[in-house]
């Protein structure tokens, strides 16, 4: 029988209860989705990277590795595995698109992942194994002839197979490019003996039978003891990068520490509104039915039975909410962690499953809980004393005197402003979680848009402000003097410039030589105000200077790879750079005395052509093109977070606003048979609302712009953004929040229409 | 003059498939600064009665007329007009706004009425003048009471309409409140309709009117009605 109650009751306050689950899934799912997103992720490039045995290492070398090099290093204790490999980037013929030819003679390591076609043969002289996502782009079949040029080399042959591989998990030409774009580049494995067929015996007279110079391992060695372990076994320094140094790993990771952050913090506040509005809520619910506790107590039912029907009405409400959160959760995982979707742009990898961690389970295991034990406590506080004491209906708490009521300006108020003011007093919970609700919206938003002008501002600067050039010319030093560089530059009306790298502590960061003239790259400082180099130090990044603990007057010492020399180095200013690394001009380079070869041409010309000295060229739009993507990734969290707050905020506060009409039906019934029409009880609503709504944005904007901060503080290993908050974002944000208090109130407001005076007046107090 | 005047009035209520008949086919004509009681048992559609004439419901048939307009056919936002100027009420269970204080509570009329009078004046007549900061809930029944006829008189209204006024206060307050109601009303020479099932009451009425089964069983004029301290409680 107490079933069937159960099922009534729940069809009595469907609205409350509905609410209640929508918040609940909401909650859920958003904290699920956003924390699959960065969890799944892990998992997902953790599967491609140990099937294809991503290097934890890599040893550089300018001469090549021979296989004794390869025999040594193995033999270092706690080297699992390793291979030589090689990897350069060719053009393709008859087209601009590039490709990277790789090499690994030992697949277990930095090998590939076969999605279609003959599986990798390391006998044959002509076979090609192709990223499958280049191929579909560039409507390339298995079958067909490629033919690639390198130098004055050209490389022929068939397409064996469609691949994936870690080591091009994040398939990009150079550091400059942001997002891989499949239509101009891609990779192609070739085996180490169709390698050794196509370079000339000429050739070999210069570089060796094998030219490998790169030496990938598997080990579980921290990075310290490798570099010495190497360094000893080959009796050489070489240039070494951990796995954490490459863009693969460091941009995946990097992906999943954002998806953390933002995982971790938004939609925390997501759990903790519905927590907090679910147990009004639930309060409310147990008040209202604390007559019928009484008339079940009065029967005869147990405290103990009359606990658990009610009880199980949180339980209920817990378990359909999450299941339809975990429901919304795959869905926003899938929308963000999709092959198709921007993030699958981003990284190439073979499986897509979602996970949920651990962590979430728990957290909706002690949502639940929680909603039942608030459940169960209210009924208990219900049950409390004799039957007849349950029977006697809730009263709500006694109207005390405020304070603010002997001031001049309360006497002055009109009735309906006192009347408002002293229910959010009495009515403490209510007016709270509806402050909260509207902080929590009004933070979602300002923190969602102002991500996105953040984003924007960054990009802008970056991009739009710092690439002052049309074209970037990549030289290849092998074949031009610094001295013919600088002729090509002058030619070229351009300024040029050394991008390499060199070791800061353990630390490897990019050293960047700058020779400008013509503001073709500009620097912004901390502010995002654009800055000359000077002569008289080095400039730092700011991530650098964070971590190092660096400031301006301060110095530096850093080493190149492989090199016994260091240089000393004044730090002249801090600026926010894409890249990690070092910015000088040429002048302080030549009085430091570092050794440099000019790689880089900027330039407004767009007309240059490849040649010997000449690598490529790439357009400012063609580096701006593969942004748009990266924007996009981070405006699909963006767009999903506001569509997000403003459900929620909807929620809870149309919630919260049905409860505040119901219980102050009586007063508004009173209201309405003095003589008050619709429209004035409606608007004192209303006014209610407004307020709450007008203090929680004046919370809830500063503490958004301290959640952003907060945000891109979590986020500033990554990208040196500086908060950008366009006026747009306030006035949307308020707009919004209003509009959501204002369409809730008049949504309650509508109610009044249907006060039952009679009804209500005749019910005994 | 008669200041209401019922014309075939009939309120029917639907539920589902039920139908019940509250009033009746009513006829009733009622004079101008007279204290009239409705007497009659429990389901008996006296409520009904008094919240027609007190434009909280409306008729399913028939026409009430009250100081010469026809309220059976206003539209809701003219019977909040209606409500505001022409009745005042007064419940058995007060219904006052708990958040408001006794001053707050009788003083909000004045954001309807035209003709509302002090809220000062009205609460020192019903004698509580030193507790008009006070919230009801620091009240006693019957001065809640109290507060709720001043509000009710506040207004200014041409009736006042009471619907078990005493019904939840002990015999010694039930007297008070009944006899302020009454000296009230006639000094401002209101016309007061009392709902109740108390036949005590009916002694100090001017007219009784008796009501059964939503029909008007009897309508007698009392030339002699007692006062409130003659009635046998």
């Amino acid at each position: 029988m107490l079933r069937r109650k159960l099922f009534r009751t729940f069809l009595n306050y469907k609205a409350q209860f509905i609410s209640m689950i929508i918040m609940i899934a909401l909650g859920i799912g958003v904290f699920f989705g956003f924390n699959m997103e960065w969890y799944s992720l892990v998992k997902d490039v953790s599967y491609i990277m140990d099937e294809t045995g991503y290097s934890d290492f890599r040893i550089y070398s300018e001469d090549g590795f021979t296989a004794e090099d390869l025999e040594k290093v193995m033999a270092i204790d706690g080297v699992r595995d390793g291979t030589r490999f090689l990897t350069v980037n060719a053009s393709v013929k008859d087209d601009t698109d590039v490709l990277a030819i790789a090499v690994s003679e030992n697949m277990n390591v930095s090998g590939l992942y076969l999605m279609e076609g003959e599986p990798y043969d390391e006998t044959s002289s002509d076979g090609m194994w192709i990223s499958d996502q280049y191929a579909q782009k560039n409507d390339i079949h298995i079958g067909d002839e490629l033919t690639l040029t390198y130098k004055m080399l050209t490389v022929t042959g068939t397409v064996r197979g469609l691949v994936k591989a870690s080591e091009f998990l994040i398939c990009l030409p150079d550091e400059t490019q942001m997002m891989p774009d499949y239509n101009s580049f891609g990779f192609v494995y070739i085996s180490p003996a169709m390698l050794k067929e196509i370079i000339p015996a000429i050739f070999r007279s210069f570089i060796g039978d094998d030219p490998y110079f790169q030496i990938n391992v598997l080990s579980d060695l921290n990075k310290k003891t490798f570099v010495e372990a190497v360094d000893k076994a080959l009796g050489k320094t070489f240039l070494v990068l951990s796995k954490d140094e490459t863009v693969s790993y460091a941009e995946a990771m990097g992906e999943v520490e954002e998806g953390k952050t933002m995982g971790l913090i938004l939609p925390v506040l997501f759990v903790a509104i519905a927590v907090l509005t679910m147990v009004t809520t639930m309060h409310r619910i147990t008040a209202s039915e604390k007559t019928q506790i009484g008339t079940l107590k009065a029967l005869g039912f147990h405290d103990g039975v009359i606990l658990r029907h009610y009880a199980s009405y949180a339980l209920m409400i817990g378990a359909a909410g999450s299941v339809l959160g975990i429901a919304i959760g795959y869905g926003l995982g899938y929308y963000i962690m999709n092959p198709n979707s921007a993030m699958g742009t981003y990284i190439d990898m073979p499986r897509w499953t979602l996970y949920i961690p651990g962590f979430c389970w728990i957290v909706m295991a002690a949502m639940i809980l929680f909603l039942v034990l608030i459940c169960f406590l209210s009924v208990k506080e219900m049950l409390k004393g004799s039957a007849a004491d349950a029977l006697r209906p809730y009263t709500p708490a006694r109207m005390n005197h405020l304070a603010l009521e002997e001031t001049k300006a309360f006497k002055s108020l009109s009735f309906g402003t006192k009347w408002n003011l002293r229910d959010c007093f009495r009515h403490k919970a209510r007016s709270f979680m509806t402050l909260f609700g509207i902080i929590g919206c009004m933070i979602l938003l300002v923190g969602g848009l102002g991500m996105n002008d953040t984003l924007h501002g960054f990009m802008n600067s970056f991009y739009e402000d710092a690439i002052n050039y049309e074209s970037r010319i990549n030289l290849d030093p092998e074949n031009l003097s610094n001295e013919e560089a600088v002729e090509l530059a002058k030619e070229v009306d351009g300024d040029y410039a050394s991008l390499g790298s060199v070791q800061l502590e353990d630390k490897g960061v990019a050293l960047e030589i700058y020779h400008i003239e013509k503001d073709h790259v500009r620097f912004p400082d901390r502010n995002m105000k654009y800055q000359p180099l000077g002569n008289d130090g080095a400039y730092i990044c700011q991530r650098l200077a964070d971590e190092f603990s660096v400031n301006v007057g301060d110095e530096i010492t850093f080493s190149p790879y492989g090199k016994e020399e260091s240089y000393t180095v004044k730090i002249a200013g801090v600026l926010r750079s894409l890249t990690e690394g070092i910015i000088m001009s040429d002048q302080y380079a030549d009085e430091a005395g570092i050794d440099y070869s000019i790689n880089t041409i900027y330039t407004d010309r767009t007309d240059i052509e490849p040649d010997d000295a000449i690598l490529n060229v790439q357009t400012k739009k063609a580096i701006m093109d593969s942004f748009d993507t990266f924007v996009e990734l981070m405006n699909v969290m963006i767009v999903l977070l506001v569509i997000a707050a403003v459900v929620l905020s909807l929620v809870v506060l149309y919630n919260l606003g049905t409860m505040s009409y119901v219980e102050r039906y009586r007063e508004m019934a009173t209201l309405k048979v003095v003589g008050f029409k619709d429209r004035k009880i409606g608007s004192l609503l209303i006014t209610q609302n407004l307020w709450l709504t007008v203090i929680g944005a004046a919370i809830g904007l500063p503490a958004g712009v301290g959640v952003l901060a907060y945000l891109l503080k979590a986020l500033a290993s990554e990208y040196e953004m500086k908060l950008v908050l366009g006026p747009l974002t306030y006035l949307v944000s308020i707009l919004l929040t209003f509009g959501v208090s204002l369409a809730v109130g008049l949504m309650v407001a509508r109610k009044n229409r249907h006060i039952d005076m009679v009804a209500a007046l005749k019910t005994q107090e | 003059m008669n200041i209401i005047e019922l014309t075939d009035i009939s309120r029917v209520y639907t539920n589902g498939e039920h139908e019940q008949r509250a009033l009746d086919h009513v006829d009733l004509a009622l004079e101008e600064g007279k204290f009239i009681v409705v007497l009659g048992p429990s389901g008996a559609g006296k409520s009904t009665l008094l919240n027609l004439l007190g434009g909280l419901d409306s008729p399913t048939s028939g026409t009430i007329r009250v100081n010469g307009k026809d309220i059976s056919t206003l539209s809701e936002s003219e019977l909040a007009d209606y409500r505001a100027e022409t009745v005042g009420f007064v419940f058995q269970s007060y219904n006052l706004i708990p958040t408001l204080t006794v001053l707050e509570n009788v003083a909000l009329v004045k954001e309807i009425a035209k003709n509302a009078l002090s809220s000062h004046e009205m609460l020192r007549a019903v004698g509580l003048e030193d507790h008009i900061h006070n919230f009801p809930s620091e009240l006693s029944g019957g001065e809640q009471q109290r507060v709720s006829i001043a509000r009710a008189l506040a207004k200014n209204p041409k009736i006042l309409l009471c619907d078990e006024p005493t019904g939840a206060l002990d015999s010694q307050t039930g007297v008070m409140v009944l006899k302020l109601l009454l000296s009230m009303a006639r000094d401002m020479k209101k016309t007061i309709i009392i709902v109740t099932h108390n036949q005590n009451i009916a002694g100090m009425a001017d007219v009784v009117v008796k009501v059964k089964n939503g029909r008007i069983v009897s309508c007698t004029e009392q030339p002699n009605p007692l006062s409130a301290e003659e009635v046998d409680w």
